[in-house]
């Protein structure tokens, strides 16, 4: 078992609350919405999940594992693997470094067979390039594998940082506004690889994203944040239907303002 | 073959340095010439040490010089006592085999501790905070020990382990140096052999270092600590280790040094100043931070130039240069060694502006990106 479970956490940053009293659980192999307007506390609930952070109060367990104790390595030790609002690449190394990179935990050789280049330490490389070039030809990059990180173009630096993360091997993939300046068909090509991600591997996916046909086209459970707070939670048809949700997306309607519309309809 | 070239290259490179251990004396007979090539042969290990830190985990110290003196301390200690328990007499290349080893090995595990002690601020301090801490150290080692006495004033107790640390450090020769229990120089046991030996294994571990999962991982982590720690670089293992590593590489720079044969028979803090720190770090940037041929060619030229303006010293060019100059009636001279470190820092802040990375930047000579293993297929 390994569900994701948020039970009464709450952070706050001197006088802001960021996140408050949240509580949500997210089963294996679904994909799970966290939605909001800006500031409402989405990309907080990931910096907790995966240890940027630490909570004030509540807790965070996934499978048996509190995660409250735990540094952010040992967390993607534990299977949790992220992507970034703001893409986070390690610009001066290839692409192919990029996703080597997060083979040190899988390895078997370590400093000392570096040094000495052990048995252990070649097939070690052997392993890990072969499946830095299986993810790379999944999310048809391969022939980029040499290139510097930083010349690839904005669609495929997202692309690379969703390939980086599921080199860790996760049970749980956070992904931050991954179709953030992506166009119409591209955000329909990201679903679909949404979904394909999540059987192939099996593994369970929270979807941090402002893209509403995104969302709504792919999430099974959306859970809607404001001002930190727990606004809605639900299906997509429940949450798009929620007054809360459209409240916290469009603003309360002012009396004064819809008052003196009708007189102004009425002229 | 491939796998076995390097372990080819190692032991050819010794057998190499095994000859000019006895062959040097005779092809170079200029004893400044031969002491010249063996401390390129440590400012290498400087350079290279001081890399992983400033090169590859993108800290800055400029505290290296720190690590060089300590290793240089417990060598000259340990090897100017074992000198007597092994009778005196000549240093014979026999007993380098027992005296070298030991005295190396217990300055990089002296360098590894305090390289651990100082590793420890790196995980909260960065950029010129973190130099302060690592320039702060190497002050404190070369004060310490320029300055350390023990004063026993009459009925006062005597005893206890810092007045015990106390007198241990005084008995270390302050400013004057340290030249052995009986102040008749320190015996110089590291001929080439052991000095051009250990810089060519030292290249070949800061170059296996650099291309493996290790260093790829200290790497990702200069580029971006928190994506790092999010695909599973543990920063604070990796910073330390780094740490670590760079002082044990220092100190056993500096035990090398204070071993050398044809050097000096003494080891003195002020030589570990934080000029030498400097020169390490212009060794570093010069041949571009994170190349390890760049730090090769940047001690060579550094420690190179450094010895090239003192046989200039004497030319008439530079006794034109030197002067005195009468400016009205003002007189001028010029300290030709001061001048480098003008020239240097002119050629630092040049290459920072033209050329940031360094000569190599992170490439490195006569190596090529491996092309990919052949495609392995994949039902997607």
């Amino acid at each position: 078992m390994s569900k994701l479970v948020l039970d009464h956490v709450s952070k706050s940053f001197g006088g802001l609350r960021a996140v408050l009293d949240v509580s949500f659980t997210v089963n294996e192999k679904c994909i799970f919405g966290l939605i909001g307007p800006n500031g409402a506390g989405k990309t907080t609930v990931f910096n907790l999940i995966t240890g940027v952070y630490k909570q004030d109060t509540g807790s965070i367990k996934f499978g048996d594992t509190d995660l409250l104790p735990k540094k952010p390595a040992e967390i993607a030790a534990v299977g949790v693997a992220r992507t970034f609002q703001n893409i986070r690449l390690f610009g001066q190394l290839t692409v192919i470094e990029n996703l080597l990179v997060a083979c040190e935990l899988q390895k078997s050789a370590h400093l000392g067979s570096a040094l000495f280049r052990t048995k252990a330490h070649y097939d070690d490389d052997e392993a890990m390039n072969k499946r830095a070039l299986e993810l790379l030809d999944v999310f048809e990059m391969r022939e980029m594998a040499d290139e510097d990180s930083t010349s690839l173009s904005y669609g495929n630096q997202r692309r690379l940082e969703i390939a980086r993360a599921m080199m860790l091997k996760p049970k749980l993939l956070l992904l931050d506004e991954p179709a953030a300046g992506m166009n119409y068909g591209e955000a329909e090509g990201l679903k679909t690889q949404i979904r394909w991600l999540r059987d192939t591997f099996e593994l369970a996916v929270v979807l941090v994203e402002h893209n509403m046909q995104v969302v709504m086209g792919v999430c099974e459970d959306i859970h809607v944040l404001d001002h930190g707070e727990t606004i809605s939670h639900g299906d997509p048809e429940h949450v798009r239907a929620d007054p809360a949700v459209i409240a916290a997306y469009l603003g309360e309607p002012d009396e004064d303002e819809l008052t003196q519309g009708a007189s102004a309809d009425a002229r | 073959m491939r796998k076995y070239s390097t372990a080819i290259f190692v032991v050819v490179a010794l057998l190499v340095a095994l000859g000019l251990d006895f062959a040097l004396p005779v092809v170079i007979r200029d004893g400044s010439i031969r002491q010249l090539v063996m401390l390129v042969a440590c400012n290498v290990v400087v350079a290279l040490s001081l890399n992983v830190i400033n090169g590859m985990a993108g800290q800055f110290s400029i505290g290296h010089a720190g690590f060089l003196s300590l290793g240089a301390y417990t060598s000259a200690v340990l090897s100017a006592n074992m000198h007597e328990w092994l009778g005196g007499g000549d240093t014979t290349f026999g007993k380098s085999f027992i005296v070298v080893p030991v005295c190396l090995i217990a300055s990089a595990i002296v360098g590894g501790a305090f390289g651990f002690i100082v590793g420890l601020p790196s995980l909260r301090l960065k950029g010129d905070y973190l130099a302060i801490v690592t320039l702060g150290f190497a002050e404190i080692v070369r004060l310490v020990i320029g300055t350390a006495q023990v004063q026993n004033s009459a009925g006062q107790e005597q005893g206890g382990w810092l007045h015990g640390l106390g007198a241990a450090i005084s008995n270390l020769g302050g400013q004057n140096g340290y030249m052995g229990p009986r102040g008749e120089g320190l015996p110089l046991y590291a001929g080439p052999f052991w000095i051009l030996g250990i810089a060519v294994l030292a290249g070949v571990a800061a170059w296996r270092l650099k291309f493996s999962g290790w260093g790829r991982a200290l790497r990702a982590l200069r580029e971006d600590e928190i994506a790092a720690a999010a695909v599973g670089v543990d920063p604070t293992r990796y910073k330390v280790t780094s740490f670590v590593i760079a002082a044990v590489g220092g100190a056993v720079a500096g035990g090398m040094i204070a071993q050398m044969r044809d050097g000096s028979y003494l080891v003195n803090p002020e030589t570990y100043n934080f000029s030498a720190s400097f020169d390490a770090i212009t060794m570093v940037i010069l041949g571009g931070s994170g190349s390890v041929s760049g730090a090769i060619l940047g001690a060579v030229f550094v420690t190179v130039s450094v010895k090239a303006i003192e046989l200039l010293q004497n030319t008439s060019v530079a006794q034109l240069i030197q002067g005195p100059h009468m400016i009205g009636t003002f007189e001028l001279k010029v300290d030709l060694n001061a001048l480098r470190m003008i020239v240097y820092a002119i050629v630092l802040i040049a290459l920072m502006i033209r050329r940031p990375e360094g000569l190599f930047g992170e490439r490195e000579i006569g190596h090529k990106k491996p092309a990919p293993p052949t495609p392995a297929p994949v039902a997607a």
